[in-house]
């Protein structure tokens, strides 16, 4: 421990190692070092006595006490010891456990894997059918018709048709027409077997429905004056069947009871009593065809409602509907028809047929077989009338009467005539457009006129030439008077003047060479026109002396103080009063010139007569000054 | 078949008469368009027009038939009185000739029509007032001593138009209810459907008819 004698040497003693460590136990502070207090306190403990065997003996009862210490501390990590030993086995043990644990999961798993596999595998397929079980659900409900709507479609025993029908059979239709997009895929043969059945279904579900309708439709047509809401609906569904539509909606065909049934009590009577009456008998039909017919076409238009036009012309059923009623309505109008006479009638009849041509026209089409027939029927009152007429107008020809002495008119042409006027008179009482009537007039009057004037002509043939030419003036005069009060004769009328003023021309020209001839100018008047200057004086020619011509105007004279002296009797039986004025002044014109040539000759010096105004004393405007 | 609604029940068939120029055509037109038709052209024979109408809360459809009031016509329109179930009779109160004729149109329609068939005069043209010519007492009195119905209306403003066709329904429809009408016989002029009953007692008729109906 300490070395004393290393104290001396002070400069030295920082080199020196004793010093220095001299130095060091003097730098020790004891109380700052607390081990060495620690050790000192734990030294204090035993170390109680400081004697010197104690002294001498300290070691050794440190190193005992260590001694002990180190043994107990030696037992105690003894026991530490084993036990850490225990816990090692144990964390061994457990450690194999956990080893062969693993080692047996690792086997399970190995065994399991091909399991979990395979499950794995199923979910998804079991997925993946499941997803095919609703896409085969969805198809089935979209292509495949339900239990019930087979059932519906089937129909009962009874034949009743339920409203779900219509639905079921829609449905049918869908699927059917679904099918097509199935084709266009690459599902064909399912589409064409769906197609297959559902095409059967349909048309077994039609038949039944046109079966049910056309029951209905009978059933109906009787007294009914509405459709069920149903038939409408059958209607409409069997739009797809034109042909079974068309079958059904002619099956109805009205027969024609109204003929004999009348009303309660008798009143009104039927139809068919009126028989006797042409007119009525026909009007009645015509009129209960309109009528009938009206009610038909609302009838067709409320059955046939939900139709599109397009594909259903209801115009050429309705015309379907009515052919029932033409044969008894054609076979009825046809007897009267022939048993007629009337001309006047037939022609009745046949502007009633006309006009109820054109009032049915507006309901049904033209070509329907009820306007078919009517038109027949009317051409057929048409041809009859013509035929009445005609026959009329060769009895005319047949027995010509010889004209009565007053040259007025035959018995004959009057009846003729007044049969005209009341063929003519028809029309204002009808209702034919104005264009047939202007037809009708023309075949007319062709019919009766013609022959009428050519009746005359032939009873007029034996007589001369002035009393035919004043008995055609009568006879056509009658005819012009009786037409000129109808329309459209204009034409006609023209005809008949132009032959008046023929006639009327031959009757002026024999009334002036009468007058003439009585007075002895005639023949100077013709010898006067054939005279040429070249041939000398006139005074020279043979009858032309002045004596001649005194006495000729002396004659002239008197007739002029009397000038009807002279008129011919057939000029006054002329019954027209101004075509008798014409032929007077027209001849007394005629008269007029010859005596004004007369004149101017006998006056002109180059013709020899001494004294002109001796001989003829009146100018010729004196004369036709007394004349006219 | 039962459920279904039906449009209507019966079909009642009326003729409109009269002088021409009365007014027939503008009361029709009025009746179904509910329009006044100014310048109405003369009716070509007979034309017609159908209205559904409610009496007793039964649906009736009307078929209404206008005839040509010219005489040259009258054998046509003749033709048209059978089977009808009402008449209007239609005078103008403006101009006492069309009022005077009416003894003859009666006639034809006592004659041509049936006995149960309702016959209403109507005296149209009762907005001109000023020149009324036939006074409503003088023409009533003429309606009940022949046993007709009347009223005063005005196609053109449609005052009483209604009541005429609907009261001579009203008449119609009693008479069938009375049994007076029967609606067997032809030209009754009413058709029936025979799916309602037409009266209590004949209920069971038209369900035997339903049934092999179905």
């Amino acid at each position: 421990m300490a070395d004393l004698t290393n104290e001396p040497t002070v400069a030295s003693a920082s080199n020196n190692p004793l010093s220095r460590k001299l130095n060091k136990i003097l730098e020790t502070r004891l109380d700052s070092d607390k081990e060495l207090l620690e050790a000192l306190k734990a030294l204090s403990n035993f170390f109680t006595e400081n004697s010197l065997r104690n002294r001498r003996n300290l070691r050794s009862d440190i190193e005992k006490r260590s001694l002990a210490i180190n043994e107990e501390f030696l037992e105690a990590f003894q026991v530490v010891k084993e036990q850490l030993d225990g816990v090692y086995s144990d964390v061994q043990a457990m450690n194999e456990c956990c080893q062969d644990m693993a080692n047996r999961l690792k086997a399970a798993k190995a065994n399991t894997h091909h399991l979990i596999s395979q499950t794995t595998s199923l979910h998804n397929e079991s997925q993946k059918l499941q997803v095919k079980e609703q896409v085969a659900h969805a198809f089935l409900d979209k292509f495949q018709l339900k239990p019930e709507e087979v059932k519906i479609l089937r129909g009962t025993r009874d034949g009743a048709l339920q409203p779900e029908f219509f639905k079921a059979l829609a449905r049918v239709k869908q699927i059917h027409s679904d099918c097509k997009i199935l084709l266009r895929t690459n599902h064909q043969t399912a589409g064409l077997e769906i197609m297959e059945s559902m095409a059967l279904h349909q048309e077994s579900a039609y038949e039944r429905l046109y079966r049910w309708t056309q029951n209905q439709c009978r059933l109906v047509t009787q007294d009914t004056p509405d459709v069920s809401p149903l038939l409408c609906q059958a209607m409409e569904a069997l739009q797809d069947r034109p042909v079974l539509l068309n079958a059904v909606v002619r099956g109805f065909k009205r027969n024609a009871p109204f003929l004999t049934r009348g009303g309660p009590n008798g009143t009104p009577r039927p139809i068919e009593l009126h028989s006797h009456d042409p007119l009525r008998y026909v009007g009645d039909m015509l009129a209960w065809l309109h009528q009938t017919s009206a009610s038909e076409k609302e009838y067709l238009q409320s059955l046939l409602k939900n139709c599109s036009a397009t594909s259903f012309q209801m115009d050429e059923v309705l015309g379907h509907i009515t052919e029932g009623v033409c044969t008894p309505f054609k076979v009825r109008v046809e007897q009267v028809l022939v048993s007629e006479q009337d001309p006047v009638i037939l022609y009745k009849l046949d502007n009633l047929l006309k006009f109820y041509h054109h009032t049915i026209s507006q309901i049904i089409i033209p070509d329907a077989a009820l306007m078919v027939t009517v038109a027949e029927i009317q051409d057929l009152s048409h041809r009859m009338f013509f035929n009445s007429l005609t026959g009329h107008a060769n009895k005319l020809l047949d027995k010509v009467e010889l004209p009565p002495s007053d040259l007025g008119a035959t018995a004959s042409l009057t009846q003729t005539l007044q049969l005209l006027r009341d063929v003519l008179a028809c029309h204002d009482a009808s209702v034919v457009p104005v264009d047939d009537k202007r037809q009708d007039y023309k075949q007319i009057l062709a019919c009766v006129i013609d022959p009428l004037l050519q009746m005359c002509s032939m009873s007029a043939s034996r007589l001369s030439a002035v009393d035919m030419a004043a008995y055609m003036v009568n006879c056509i005069h009658m005819m012009n008077s009786t037409l000129a009060l109808y329309e459209f004769t204009d034409t006609r009328l023209e005809m008949l003047n132009a032959q008046t003023d023929a006639h009327v021309d031959t009757l002026v020209s024999e009334q002036a060479t009468y007058i003439l001839n009585r007075v002895g100018l005639a023949q100077m008047y013709g010898i006067l026109q054939q005279h040429r200057i070249d041939h000398g004086a006139l005074s020279s020619v043979p009858g032309l002396d002045e004596l001649a011509i005194k006495s000729a105007v002396n004659k002239f004279d008197s007739y002029l103080a009397q000038p009807d002296s002279l008129t011919l009797p057939q000029c006054n039986v002329i019954l027209s009063a101004s075509i008798r004025e014409i032929t007077k002044k027209r001849s007394v014109e005629l008269v007029c010139e010859a005596y004004t040539q007369i004149y101017k000759a006998i006056m002109n010096p180059s013709n020899g007569y001494k004294d002109g105004p001796g001989i003829v004393p009146r100018t010729p405007e004196q004369v036709v000054h007394l004349l006219m | 078949m039962a459920a279904g609604p039906y449009n209507y029940s019966y079909i009642f068939k009326y003729i409109i008469i009269g002088d021409m120029g009365v007014g027939k055509s503008c009361l029709l037109h009025q009746f179904t368009e509910k329009k006044f038709m100014a310048d109405c052209p003369h009716t070509i024979g007979v034309e017609f027009g159908t209205r559904i109408i409610e009496v007793a809360s039964q649906k009736i459809k009307l078929q209404i038939w206008d005839t040509a009031g010219q005489e040259r016509f009258r054998a046509v329109t003749r033709s048209y009185y059978r089977g009808a179930a009402g008449a209007l009779m239609v005078y103008d109160i403006t101009r006492r000739s069309t009022y005077n004729h009416l003894s003859s149109w009666l006639t034809d329609a006592r004659n041509l029509t049936n006995p149960n068939t309702v016959i209403f005069l109507i005296g149209n043209k009762c907005d001109l007032d000023a020149q009324r010519d036939v006074t409503y007492e003088e023409a009533k009195q003429f309606a009940e001593e022949n046993g007709l119905m009347f009223l005063e209306c005005s196609a053109k403003t449609g005052e009483n138009v209604e009541d005429a066709f609907l009261d001579t329904a009203k008449k119609i429809y009693q008479n069938i209810q009375d049994g007076s009408l029967d609606l067997n016989a032809a030209e009754s002029g009413v058709q029936h459907k025979p799916a309602t009953p037409r009266s209590p007692i004949n209920t069971d008729q038209p369900q035997n008819k339903e049934g092999c109906a179905c």
